[in-house]
C-alpha cells in the first residue's frame, strides 16, 4: 500500500472492479463450492472413503475418485433436470422427435420462474426505493385467495374472466401491501416488522379461508379451496397433450419486466422512487412527497407479489390449500434473494429468477437421482446472496482491485 | 417551576401523541365493551364456569388439591370486562406516556374472560372446566423459548446490530441438540453445542454486518432462509437414515424443594427444566449487566451513538461482535430449550417462532424485562390457540393465531405507546 506504483490499468483491473456480473458469477462459483462442501461432509459414501484413506497407497485416489463421482453426479443431475439432458437434445435434433420429453426440464425451469420473476421484480422496486417488502410471500398468498374466488365463485366467459382474476389477484396483493405502506407513511412503522407478522397473520387467514363454507371445495373437509374454472386458466402454452406445464403465465411475466423497466428508467414517478431511495433527504428537499411514494412502492410491489400467486394459482394449482406458499415453497422469499440477485434491475431479475427456478426444478431431479436432498438448492441459493451481499468479500477472496466505494444499504435498520 | 412544567409536557408529547394514547385508551374501552357483550351477556344467566389448579401430569408435584373455582360466568365476565373498561377510560383520561403495561393487564383480563366463557358449562364446551395451572405450564414453554430470541435480540440490538437471524440460530440449535442429546444423552453438551452453532452463526452475521458493512436484515433473513434450508438437507441426509440421532428426548422437570408445593405457581415456575431456570438467570444477569454495569453502559452507547463512544475510546467493532456472538449463543441455547420441549427435530417446527421473539423485543422496548413481559403474553395466546379448540369456540383458532402478530404491528405502529428503538440499531459503523 506505501508503494507510490500507480495501478496499472488494464482492461482486466478495469473490468474485475467495476462489472457486477462478474461478482455474481464469482459469488455463484463460491456458492457451488460451499454447496459441493455440504455435499461431501454429509454423504455417507464419501465420508467412508476418506476415513479409510491410510489403508492403502491408492486409497486416497479412489477417495477423491468417489468425491468428485459424488458431486459431479449431484450437478449434472441438477443440470438434467433444469435445463436437459445433451443426449437426448442431440437425439431429438437428428430424428426430430421426442420433444416433448426433451424440453420438459426447461418447460418446468420456465413454469416455476414465471411467478418468481412477477414477484421478485415487486420485491427489486422497492428494493430501490429503499424498502424492504419481506412481506411478498403473504400479499401472493392474498393474490392467490382473491384470484381462486375471483376464478372459482364468477362464472363468464374465458376472455373477460383470465384478466379479470388477474386483476383480482393484484388487488388482492395490493391490499396486503397498502397496509405496511399506509403504517410506514403515517406511524413509521418499520416495514420489515410489519411485513413480517403480517406474513403470519396471513397465513392464518389462508387457513381460516380455506377452511370456510365458501371458498372451501364442496364435499370437502380438508383446507382446499374450489378449482377455478376452465376460463380462468392460465393455459398450457403447447397444448394440455403435450405435457409441457409451461403457460400463457410467461406473457404475463414478460410484460411485467417491461414495465418495470419503462417504470423504473423512463417514468417521472419512477425517477421519484428511485431518488428517494439513493437519498431521502434529497427527494424530499426536491419536492418527492416521501409519504405518497412509500404507499405507492407498496401497492406497485404487493400487486405484483400478489399477481405472482395469481398466476402460480393460475397456471399449475388451479386451487389453493392450506399450505399454498407456505414455508420453503414460498416463491415470496425465493423473490427477496432473487431481486437481490438481479440487483433489483429487472433484466438482471429475469436472470435471477432463470437460475434460482432452474436449481429449485433440478434439485427434485437431483433428489430422484442422486438421493441429495433438494434442499441444497436452497442452500446453494442463500450462501449466493449473501456472497452477492458482501460484494467486498468477494473482492478479497478473488483479489479483485477494490474500490473505495460508500456504504449502499438496501434497507435502513430499525434505528434511522 | 412552570417553565419547567411546560417543558417537561411539551416533551412527553414529542414522545407519545396525545392522539394516539387516547386512541389506545379507546381501543381499551372497546376491548372490554365487546367481551361484556361476547362472554358475559354471550352465556346464559345461570351458566357457571370452572377453573381448577391441579396440573394433570404433575400432581405429584403438588401435595394438596386446590379444589376448584367454580363462578357464574356472567358476573364473572362483566366485572372482568368493567376492569378493562375502567383501564381504559384511566389511559384515555390521564394519558400515561406508557400504557404498556396497563394494555397487558387488558390484554391478560380478555384472555381470563375468554376461557370462562369457552369452559361455560351450560355451553358447547368438551371439557366443562379450563384447567389453570396446565394453561400457564403450556404457555410457560413457549414463553420461555420467545424469552430466550428476545435476549439475544437485545444483546445485539442494544449494541447496534439488527439480528433478524434469531429463527436461524433456533433451527441450528433444535438441529443440533437434538443430535448431540441423542448421541450423548447430555442435555447440558446438547445446549453447549447448540450455543456454539448459535455463535457461530452470530459470528457470521458479526462478519458481514461488522467487517463489510453489509445490509443486517438482509443478511440475517438470509441466514435464516440458509438454515431452514440446510436444516431441512441434514434431516433427509443425515437424521431420516439414522434415527438414532434424532430420538427426542424431553428435559426432565427439576422441583425446587418447597416451593414447587406452591399451587399453581409452583408447576408453572418451580417445576421446570433446567432450560427455564437457565433463562431466569439469563434474564437477570442481562438487564442487571445492561443497565448497572460500566458494560452495559458501553454496550448502550455503542448502539445509540457509535461515534461518540469511539470517541471515547471504546471500540465499536469488538463490542458489537462480541455482543453479536453473545447473542447467538443465547439463541442457540433457546433452539435447543425448544427442542427439548418439543422432542424430535423435525422440519420447520420453529414455526417463525424467531420472528416473535423479534415482536417480543420490541413490543418489550428492547429491555428484557418488557421482553419477559411480551413473550408471557405472547406465549399464552400461542397456547391459547392450540388450546381453545377442545373447547370448540365459535371464534376459530385461526383467528386467535393472529393476535400476536396484530398486537405487534400495533405497537411498532405506534399505536400502543411510542416504542424507540437504539438510535443506531442497524446502522453499520465505519471508522473514518
Amino acid at each position: 500500500m506505501t508503494t507510490a506504483e500507480a495501478p496499472r490499468r488494464t482492461w482486466w483491473t478495469r473490468y474485475t472492479s467495476q462489472s457486477p456480473s462478474l461478482l455474481t458469477f464469482f459469488a455463484l462459483v463460491l456458492g457451488f463450492l460451499i454447496g459441493a462442501i455440504v455435499i461431501i461432509a454429509t454423504t455417507p459414501a464419501v465420508l467412508d472413503a476418506w476415513r479409510h484413506i491410510f489403508h492403502s497407497p491408492t486409497a486416497i485416489f479412489s477417495a477423491l475418485k468417489i468425491t468428485w463421482d459424488n458431486v459431479s453426479a449431484a450437478y449434472r443431475s441438477l443440470f438434467v433436470g433444469s435445463i436437459g439432458d445433451p443426449r437426448s437434445f442431440v437425439h431429438s435434433f437428428t430424428t426430430g422427435k421426442g420433444w416433448d420429453t426433451t424440453m420438459t426440464p426447461i418447460s418446468e425451469t420456465l413454469t416455476y420462474a414465471t411467478p418468481l420473476v412477477i414477484a421478485s421484480v415487486g420485491v427489486g422496486i422497492a428494493f430501490q426505493t429503499g424498502l424492504f417488502n419481506i412481506g411478498a410471500n403473504g400479499q401472493a398468498i392474498l393474490g392467490g385467495i382473491v384470484g381462486v374466488w375471483a376464478g372459482s365463485m364468477l362464472h363468464m366467459t374465458s376472455v373477460i374472466h383470465l384478466p379479470l382474476t388477474l386483476v383480482a389477484g393484484v388487488l388482492g396483493g395490493i391490499v396486503g401491501g397498502l397496509i405496511p405502506g399506509i403504517l410506514k407513511a403515517y406511524a413509521g412503522a418499520h416495514e420489515v416488522i410489519v411485513t413480517l407478522m403480517l406474513n403470519y397473520i396471513i397465513a392464518f387467514f389462508l387457513l381460516y379461508v380455506v377452511l370456510s363454507t365458501a371458498l372451501q371445495q364442496p364435499g370437502q373437509s380438508n383446507d382446499i379451496s374450489r378449482t377455478i374454472d376452465h376460463s380462468a386458466i392460465l393455459q398450457p402454452l403447447f397444448g394440455t397433450s403435450s405435457g409441457l406445464r409451461v403457460s400463457y403465465g410467461i406473457f404475463v411475466a414478460a410484460a411485467v419486466v417491461i414495465f418495470a423497466w419503462w417504470f423504473l428508467n423512463r417514468s417521472t414517478l419512477g425517477f421519484d422512487f428511485r431518488v428517494t431511495g439513493a437519498n431521502p433527504f434529497a427527494a424530499r428537499a426536491s419536492g418527492i412527497n416521501p409519504k405518497a411514494v412509500i404507499i405507492l412502492v407498496f401497492v406497485i410491489s404487493g400487486g405484483l407479489a400478489g399477481l405472482a400467486g395469481e398466476v402460480q394459482m393460475a397456471s399449475t394449482n388451479h386451487y389453493i390449500d392450506g399450505g399454498f406458499l407456505i414455508g420453503n415453497a414460498g416463491i415470496g422469499f425465493t423473490a427477496i434473494t432473487v431481486a437481490l440477485l438481479g440487483r433489483n434491475r429487472p433484466g438482471g431479475i429475469v436472470w435471477g429468477s432463470l437460475l434460482f427456478a432452474a436449481l429449485g426444478v433440478g434439485g427434485r431431479t437431483m433428489q430422484a437421482m442422486t438421493g441429495i436432498p433438494l434442499d441444497l438448492a436452497t442452500v446453494i441459493q442463500s450462501i449466493v446472496v449473501l456472497f452477492v451481499a458482501t460484494p467486498v468479500l468477494v473482492k478479497e477472496i478473488f483479489h479483485l482491485r477494490t474500490q473505495a466505494q460508500g456504504v449502499q444499504l438496501a434497507t435502513k435498520g430499525w434505528g434511522q | 417551576m412552570t417553565d419547567v412544567a411546560i417543558t417537561s409536557t411539551s416533551t412527553r408529547s414529542d414522545v407519545v401523541p396525545h392522539g394516539r394514547t387516547r386512541a389506545i385508551g379507546v381501543l381499551m374501552i372497546i376491548v372490554g365493551v365487546f367481551s361484556a357483550w361476547a362472554f358475559g351477556l354471550g352465556s346464559v344467566a345461570d351458566a357457571h364456569s370452572a377453573f381448577t389448579f391441579t396440573p394433570v401430569n404433575v400432581s405429584s408435584a403438588v401435595p394438596w388439591s386446590l379444589g376448584q373455582l367454580t363462578v357464574l360466568t356472567r358476573p364473572t365476565n362483566l366485572v372482568l370486562a368493567l376492569l378493562m373498561i375502567g383501564l381504559g377510560v384511566e389511559v384515555y383520561v390521564r394519558r400515561p406516556s406508557a400504557p404498556l403495561v396497563r394494555f397487558s393487564i387488558v390484554a391478560a383480563l380478555f384472555l381470563i374472560a375468554l376461557l370462562f366463557w369457552a369452559c361455560r358449562t351450560p355451553g358447547p364446551a368438551q371439557v366443562p372446566f379450563v384447567n389453570l395451572t396446565s394453561v400457564l405450564i403450556g404457555s410457560s414453554a413457549i414463553a420461555m423459548v420467545l424469552i430466550y430470541g428476545s435476549l439475544s435480540g437485545v444483546m445485539c440490538e442494544r449494541a447496534g446490530v439488527v439480528n433478524i437471524a434469531i429463527e436461524g440460530q433456533f433451527i441450528a440449535g433444535a438441529f443440533f441438540g437434538s443430535m448431540i442429546d441423542s448421541t450423548t444423552h447430555s442435555f447440558l453438551l446438547a445446549a453447549l453445542v447448540g450455543a456454539l452453532s448459535g455463535a457461530a452463526l452470530g459470528w457470521i452475521l458479526a462478519f458481514l454486518a461488522i467487517r463489510y458493512l453489509s445490509d443486517q436484515i438482509i443478511v440475517g433473513v438470509v441466514i435464516v432462509t440458509m438454515m431452514s434450508g440446510l436444516s431441512s438437507y441434514l434431516n433427509l441426509q443425515i437424521l431420516t437414515p439414522y434415527p438414532n440421532l434424532n430420538v427426542g428426548n424431553i428435559a426432565s422437570n427439576i422441583g425446587v424443594p418447597l416451593l414447587d408445593k406452591i399451587p399453581i405457581i409452583g408447576p408453572t415456575l418451580f417445576n421446570e427444566s433446567g432450560f427455564f431456570y437457565l433463562m431466569a438467570v439469563l434474564v437477570a444477569a442481562v438487564s442487571f449487566a445492561l443497565f448497572k454495569t460500566r458494560w452495559g453502559l458501553r454496550v448502550r452507547a455503542v448502539g445509540e451513538h457509535p461515534q461518540a463512544a469511539e470517541s471515547v475510546g471504546i471500540n465499536v467493532a469488538r463490542t458489537r461482535y462480541r455482543n453479536v456472538v453473545l447473542g447467538g449463543t443465547i439463541a442457540g441455547v433457546g433452539g435447543v430449550a425448544f427442542m427439548a420441549t418439543q422432542g424430535q427435530f423435525q422440519v420447520g417446527y420453529t414455526s417463525g417462532l424467531g420472528y416473535v421473539a423479534l415482536a417480543a423485543l420490541i413490543f418489550g422496548r428492547w429491555k428484557p424485562s418488557g421482553a419477559v413481559v411480551a413473550s408471557i403474553i405472547f406465549g399464552l395466546s400461542a397456547y391459547l390457540v392450540n388450546a381453545l379448540q377442545s373447547y370448540n369456540v365459535p371464534l376459530s383458532s385461526e383467528i386467535i393465531g393472529m393476535f400476536p402478530y396484530i398486537i405487534t404491528i400495533a405497537v411498532v405502529a405506534g399505536l400502543i405507546g411510542r416504542v424507540r428503538p437504539p438510535a443506531a440499531d442497524g446502522v453499520p459503523y465505519r471508522r473514518d
